[in-house]
């Protein structure tokens, strides 16, 4: 029996949380909305519309430019989620089922990426590429973009993992499954919600990022937000209205996609 | 992981005989005439895109980045030739280079064009709406001292040089003042004026097809595009002067494919090819005799042909750590 009512601690229940709610909402998406909407003018304007029209996105799908930088996004990104993945998981096995000296500065490190202001991380990255004789182009670009995605990873893997019976694969090793084989029959399956969702997170921030991504992009490695950027320098105009509105919708089904796995998993 | 490794060999660009990378501003490349150098050359052409003059050079110091072409402005080319960033690769002596505008010759930033060849080229000054201004308009007095309808309907860029170096203009004090005392005459000037500004703010194409600003500073691409939009807009080429910007095509130093970049440097330099860059970039592009390829509607447009009697744009390099620190001063408190 509750001894307090739990309805009066409900966030929702609080004085003035629709309308606080509300405007929060209103001043994060309104700019994209309108955003969204002009791209789809048949104008040339982004501030009056002069009626319906696909010209944009005709005009967007026709551009060379931009599909060689979306290429190399979506690559990159799958890249450097699968890499990132890989590692989060097994950081995450090696912290939350193993015993592990000085956790917390384990802990500390893997967030790193997390803490360190991006454009340090990419002055730093691009004086230590090249004085090392790495030079930019793809390969910095992934190296980068797998490290500062394994913390975005590491999160729903994490969780899931925490959430996880240790009993279950305690009584595959009592069945006599070796390390290896208890991880591929019982481990890997039961994580797999906290995979894919951590794979698609990863997948987005690296997808989105600009500043890392404008420092180290070498010959043939433009990538899509780093493109957009550089468009800006002729104008608005509603093509970039359009391949922005593209670049949102992608990266709302991914992010929709992870919610919806990690809410499935619970 | 055996298709991750090849995934990672085949992304990276081959470094074959026949590439050329181009590093440049997104969308400022004709797609028609690379196709055209692809197919004369045979070789193949990489586009990236920079952000920002700094990121570029950030890259180009860092060392080793491995693009050919670049296509800083008339400033940066300074700072590239000063620091030995660029090949120097006797544009003049280029077969193509007698097709290059006798006033795009000797120019501040490559005097004897030893390292780059005009790309494109405009101007920052301002546009009117003559259905509202009407008389004459060819002074920057419409700005600084409007009349009664054009108060409180001006809108100034949001560029601290820009506005500083229109108001000294204005006043008569040279660019990049180092005198406290001018310095302070351009302040008083712009904090009048900035009763009758509505805002100061760089979409002025947006500002003035819509009327609310019937007097903008701008860009003269903006201003031709705000013209197609709305047909009472001109732009005015101020008698007092106004700022000139250049873009340029130059070599990045080591650049691996230098020969490919010299071949396509003088294939830009061709009328016909040049006139690819104004209609794609719709800017001018320094290149005598390339109007006769240029769209007519473009090649008619007063914003990037300034009429003959027009005063010759004006180049301004980088100023002093003084005159900068007396324009930021200018500039903030004008802004609080």
């Amino acid at each position: 029996m509750a001894r307090f009512d739990t309805r009066a601690k409900d966030i929702r229940n609080l004085p003035g949380f629709g309308m606080t709610a509300a405007l929060a909402v209103a001043f994060l998406y309104a700019p994209i909305l309108f955003l969204v909407l002009y791209s789809f003018n048949d104008g040339r304007s982004i501030s009056r519309i002069d009626g319906v029209s696909l010209r944009w996105y005709r005009t967007v799908f026709a551009n060379e430019e931009i599909a060689a930088a979306a290429l190399n996004s979506v690559l990159l990104a799958v890249i450097a989620a699968s890499l990132a993945t890989a590692m989060a998981t097994a950081a995450a096995i090696a912290m939350i089922r193993l015993r592990v000296k000085r956790k917390a500065s384990a802990y500390a490190v893997l967030n790193f990426p997390l803490m360190v202001p991006e454009i340090v991380t990419a002055i730093a990255t691009l004086i230590f590429f090249s004085s090392v004789g790495l030079g930019l182009g793809f390969t910095a670009l992934a190296i980068a973009h797998t490290t500062f995605c394994i913390p975005f990873a590491y999160l729903p893997i994490a969780a899931r993992l925490s959430s996880m019976d240790p009993a279950l694969e305690a009584a595959a090793a009592d069945l006599y499954a070796r390390p290896w084989r208890r991880f591929g029959l019982i481990t890997l399956p039961l994580l797999a919600p906290g995979l894919i969702s951590g794979w698609l997170l990863a997948f987005i921030v690296s997808l989105d990022d600009f500043i890392i991504s404008s420092m180290l992009s070498g010959p043939g490695s433009t990538t899509l937000p780093v493109h957009i950027y550089s468009m800006l320098r002729l104008g608005i105009t509603p093509e970039i209205n359009a391949v922005s509105s593209l670049m949102v919708l992608v990266s709302a089904v991914v992010v929709i996609a992870s919610g919806l796995i990690a809410r499935a998993q619970k | 992981m055996r298709a991750l490794a090849i995934l990672l060999i085949t992304a990276a660009p081959a470094f074959a005989e026949g590439d050329l990378f181009i590093y440049t501003w997104g969308e400022y490349t004709p797609p028609d005439l690379v196709a055209k150098f692809e197919a004369e050359f045979g070789v193949k052409v990489h586009i990236d895109a920079y952000d920002s003059m700094e990121t570029m050079i950030a890259k180009l110091r860092a060392g080793g980045a491995g693009y050919d072409i670049i296509v800083p402005g008339d400033a940066t080319m300074l700072v590239l030739i000063a620091e030995a960033m660029v090949e120097k690769i006797d544009v003049f002596a280029m077969p193509n280079f007698t097709h290059v505008d006798d006033r795009w010759r000797d120019v501040y930033w490559d005097p004897k064009r030893e390292y780059s060849a005009p790309w494109a080229w405009g101007s920052t000054a301002f546009a009117v709406d003559t259905a509202v201004v009407t008389g004459d308009y060819s002074s920057l007095s419409v700005v600084f001292d409007p009349a009664d309808d054009v108060k409180g309907r001006i809108n100034m860029l949001r560029d601290m040089n820009d506005v500083i170096n229109m108001a000294e203009r204005y006043l008569g004090i040279p660019r990049c003042s180092e005198n406290p005392d001018e310095m302070k005459r351009v302040l008083e000037l712009l904090q009048t004026q900035k009763e009758w500004v509505k805002s100061y703010d760089s979409e002025t194409k947006e500002m003035m097809v819509s009327g609310e600003a019937v007097v903008s500073m701008s860009w003269n691409g903006y201003a031709m595009r705000a013209r197609d939009e709305k047909p009472t807009i001109a732009y005015v080429y101020p008698k007092e002067g106004y700022t000139g910007w250049m873009d340029n095509l130059a070599v990045a130093k080591g650049a691996p494919n230098l020969d490919n970049a010299k071949a396509f440097i003088n294939f830009a330099m061709a009328p016909e090819n040049a006139a690819m860059i104004t209609n794609y970039a719709r800017y001018s592009n320094g290149i005598k005799g390339s109007e006769a390829f240029v769209e007519p509607a473009l090649a008619a447009a007063p914003e990037i042909n300034p009429p003959a009697d027009a005063p010759a744009p004006e180049f301004i390099p980088t100023c002093s750590p003084a005159a900068t620190a007396l324009i930021d001063k200018v500039w903030t408190k004008l802004m609080n």
